[in-house]
């Protein structure tokens, strides 16, 4: 059981450097999520702390041992590929077993183990398979049943559901929430998907272009992203973001976005007070912004017209593309709302949930 | 009716090759099948029907051709061998990502590219046996560089004469068994090695347990194409030695006897023989080749 700690680490190819200055503390027995676009630094920042590459500099920790030179092999890890990289000559059984073989456990006590494992993961009947006569599903439970086995102080996975279909995938994701509270271990776990990230972290970290942007619980994190990245990669249907004005006076601020005018909540008047009539970027998420004619229960929201460009029904809600003279957004809306493409219609922005961020910096300006 | 008139022309455009083909390949086997189980001797074309007999002769009663199956034998072991290891070690050791890795590749397959003949004249003169004042080629150099022990007769040595033969058939295809071995080690994808670094092997351990595994089905490709090459071996032997007794393997008995002797039965039998070998080890691999095609 271990902690993991990322201490001013930099990781360069030649003259591109991928991770710059990660600083990250990871809690014993935590689930942390490595999120970010592709090419953010997610996958490296997993593979520098497996040992499959070198750290450039800095200083990686598990608990409280420094492993900058330490081998994969020495690191009390294990693995989940996105591939699965399963051992194809291998049976389901020696490519669980293959690890504990190769630290010379005895044969009786390999075979206890695999089994438990398999049974954690109802592969019991699978085990004399080879790779190749399994399903995908299958096939990624013994890439688990392979790191599980080992009992690692620290449990590593690689976009380990982003080839299974999206069925299988939600059912794997709280198959992998479950097997964290039984295994009580520390896992990482890296993905693209910040609904992964949302659903299944403890807390969630935040990458773009090599740089940490955020660490926090998932409703933190969404609540009260910290930039504009943070905010446009947590949540979807995506938030919306205007460029924007602050116009009014103290008593009664608004927020200008060219297209509609908002007024701006008491609570966030002080935090604004010295943007008055500057730029800035203001942001609503789409669920924060209702039908006028079925607003939730207390909630009292600035009306605003605009034009539907385009809907999607999605059954219990409808999401709306909107268009308020040249601003445009998204808004998820009560079924009931039948608007149809080309109409006017109203709809409340709930600002107390309204977010703004500095234009120069794109970071948060809080309440 | 458009599909059937394509088919029929490109039948047609193929047809030439088909023909030639079945006279000069597959009759000219079939003439040489009935030429093995005649009695034809001399020069005149005699199809006397004999039976077996050229082949129980040849098989059971006949000291030389048992002296070209050994030759053949021990040949064949060192040569696929030798190629295996000198193949496999050049290749995992190109693997590694160094620099100038094309350049490398192209040195050791260039070997491949000559024929055995100039290969057999190179090494003619690098094996020359001759010691004392006449001394010269590679004990030449080992004389010169202080390593004596190491001078020897070569493809002249008594019994083991054949083992020296498979020195430059190595060189030559060596380089070859190393581009199949590369094109499988490329053909593994990292995942693997750095599952198994993490799983805990060492470098030889994810070699032994990984990679080598996996490599399997290139081991049988190599060793079946060298295999036939080093049946039907006859070129190299005559470049680097000539005819002789101690360096026999069926086909310069299969040579000697129908041109020389001109026992055309006995030595179209010996031919048969040779091409019956080159089956049982090219046919399973052809079958598993085209079955694992259709698979996929």
């Amino acid at each position: 059981m271990a902690s993991v700690t990322y201490n001013n680490i930099y990781k360069s190819w030649g003259e591109v450097k991928v991770i710059k200055d990660l600083n990250l503390e990871i809690r014993d027995k935590e689930f942390l999520v490595l999120v970010g676009p592709s090419g953010s630094g997610k996958s490296t920042a997993l593979r520098l702390l497996a040992g499959l590459e070198e750290i450039t500099s800095g200083e990686l920790y598990i608990g409280d041992r420094l492993v900058n030179d330490v081998p994969p092999k020495d690191r009390d890890i294990a693995m989940v590929f996105q591939s699965y990289a399963l051992y194809p000559h291998m049976s389901v059984y020696d490519n669980m077993a293959f690890g504990l073989k190769l630290r010379k456990m005895p044969a009786a006590e390999i075979e206890e183990k695999v089994k438990e494992a398999a049974g954690m993961l109802g592969l019991e009947t699978l085990l004399d398979r080879k790779p190749k006569a399994l399903s995908g599903g299958q096939r990624q439970r013994v890439a688990l049943g392979r790191a599980i086995v080992r009992h690692p102080a620290v449990f590593l996975m690689d976009e380990p559901l982003s080839n299974l279909d999206a069925k299988l995938r939600v059912e794997t994701r709280s198959q992998i929430s479950k097997l964290h509270k039984r295994l009580d271990t520390t896992f990482v776990y890296v993905t693209h998907d910040q609904t992964e990230a949302l659903t299944m972290a403890d807390r969630i970290a935040v990458l773009k272009d090599g740089m940490l942007q955020q660490v926090d619980s998932p409703q933190v994190l969404y609540d009260s992203p910290k930039n504009v990245f943070v905010a446009g990669f947590i949540g979807s249907p995506a938030m919306n973001f205007f460029d924007a004005t602050v116009t009014g006076s103290p008593e009664e601020m608004y927020i200008d976005t060219g297209g509609f005018r908002v007024r701006v909540p008491q609570s966030y008047v002080n935090a604004l007070r010295g943007y008055g009539g500057k730029k800035v970027v203001f942001g609503i998420r789409p669920e924060d912004i209702h039908s006028a004619r079925f607003t939730p229960g207390g909630v009292t929201g600035e009306t605003v017209r605009g034009k539907v460009d385009m809907q999607e029904i999605m059954g219990n809600e409808i999401i709306l593309y909107m268009d308020t003279s040249g601003s445009s957004y998204t808004a998820r809306v009560d079924p009931r709302e039948r608007a149809q493409i080309g109409d006017e219609v109203e709809v409340a922005f709930n600002m107390e949930n309204m977010h703004v961020f500095d234009p120069e910096t794109e970071e948060a300006i809080y309440a | 009716m458009r599909i059937k008139r394509d088919a029929l022309l490109g039948f047609l455009m193929v047809l030439p090759s088909i023909i030639a083909i079945g006279i000069f390949v597959y009759g000219f086997i079939g003439w040489t099948g009935r030429v093995s189980l005649s009695n034809w001797v001399g020069l005149l074309p005699n199809y006397e029907w004999a039976g077996l007999k050229n082949y129980t002769n040849l098989l059971f009663n006949d000291p030389r051709f048992m002296v070209d199956i050994r030759n053949t034998v021990i040949f064949t072991v060192l040569f696929v061998l030798g190629c295996l290891i000198l193949g496999l070690f050049l290749a995992v050791l190109l693997d590694q990502g160094l620099r100038g890795e094309a350049f490398f590749r192209s040195l050791f397959l260039f070997p491949m590219a000559i024929s055995f003949i100039v290969t057999g004249v190179v090494w003619r003169w690098l094996m020359n046996p001759a010691q004392g004042s006449r001394i010269s080629g590679l004990n030449l150099l080992f004389d010169r560089i202080g390593l004596d022990s190491l001078i020897n007769s070569w493809h002249a040595t008594p019994t083991w004469g054949i083992a020296a033969i498979a020195i430059p058939a190595i060189w030559q295809m060596s380089g070859y068994t190393m581009a199949l071995y590369l094109g499988g080690l490329r053909a593994i994808p990292d995942d693997l090695r750095e599952a198994a670094r993490v799983d805990g092997a060492s470098e030889v351990e994810i070699y032994r347990h990984v990679i080598l595994p996996l490599l399997r089905p290139v081991t049988l490709s190599a060793m079946i194409i060298l295999g036939h090459i080093s049946l039907k071996v006859f070129d190299l032997i005559i470049a680097v030695a000539g005819k002789q007794l101690a360096l026999d393997v069926p086909a310069i008995y299969m040579w000697t006897t129908t041109f020389d002797g001109q026992f055309y039965g006995r030595g179209a039998a010996i031919a048969m023989l040779l091409l019956l070998s080159v089956a049982i080890l090219v046919i399973p691999y052809l079958y598993y080749t085209i079955r694992t095609e259709a698979e996929l």
